[in-house]
């Protein structure tokens, strides 16, 4: 049924591109249940943590950590949940390299993984400059040049702390969770990668296939 | 952490020839790795074949 209605022509297509069983799926295949394939899941959780103990820190401002138990706590968090964050999701690029994760049609999702990565590297970066402490003002002074040689410094001065903690706090998070919703829309639409195919079994079926032109000739 | 490192000394640096970083960071790296290499070799459990 055509329908003349964007709202209707747009659920179409989310539809036909991610009907209810892709986008929540029961089941997976069976290598998923290999160890390497936790870490996308694990990345996710942590970036689950990052945004809920930030949000906090966001709520009571940037010097709160400096004087309370409970800021300091919530800093911690947000600070180890970054670490595992980049642990979890270097492992996770590290797995989906080797086994060349664009294949099957999936280019779109590791170029997403790839920009989120890169983009998740000045988001914490911006949050070191966002201490409020001498650690941020030594990194701000010692990245400024760099920053200034790449020829960015004059979008993105790292000595304007309300410019660092606005990219930190909104611009950059909203972006990072926005390709990572998009990165995992697109791992439901095309599945998870399949593991390459053992030499040993590729050979086999190699062996009991029939010639090509078998049936012409029977 | 501090409390259970001792962090006022001088930091430590591991360097060959062009090669240079903070010994935490390469101690960080072969962690990655040897995580890496487990996840690939031991099966979950209760995984099935």
């Amino acid at each position: 049924m055509s329908t003349t209605s964007w709202t209707a022509r747009v659920r179409e297509r989310a539809v036909a591109a991610l009907p209810p069983d892709k986008l929540l799926p029961d089941k997976q295949p069976s290598y998923v249940t290999s160890g390497i394939y936790i870490f996308g899941v694990l990345s996710l959780a942590s970036l689950v943590v990052i945004i809920a103990s930030g949000s906090i820190l966001a709520l009571k401002g940037p010097a709160w950590w400096h004087f309370t138990g409970v800021g300091h706590f919530f800093n911690s968090i947000h600070l180890w949940s970054v670490e595992l964050f980049f642990f979890f999701m270097v492992i996770h690029l590290w797995g989906k390299y080797w086994m060349a994760a664009w294949r099957g049609g999936r280019a779109r999702v590791w170029i997403t993984g790839a920009v989120t990565f890169l983009i998740a590297i000045p988001c914490a970066f911006t949050g070191y400059l966002s201490q409020q402490n001498f650690d941020s003002q030594w990194i701000s002074t010692q990245a400024k040049d760099a920053i200034n040689a790449s020829g960015i410094g004059a979008f993105f001065n790292v000595l304007n702390f309300g410019q660092m903690y606005s990219y930190h706090v909104f611009l950059l998070p909203a972006l990072v969770v926005a390709i990572v919703i998009a990165h995992i829309l697109l791992v439901r639409k095309h599945g998870v990668v399949p593991p390459f195919e053992p030499r040993e079994l590729k050979a086999k079926v190699a062996a009991t296939e029939p010639p090509a032109d078998a049936e012409s000739r029977s | 952490m501090a409390a259970i490192f001792n962090l006022s000394h001088h930091p430590s640096y591991a360097h060959w020839h062009f090669f240079q970083m903070s010994v935490p960071n390469v101690i960080v790296i072969v962690v990655m790795l040897v995580v890496f290499a487990i996840a690939i070799l031991v099966r979950l459990p209760g995984a099935e074949r």
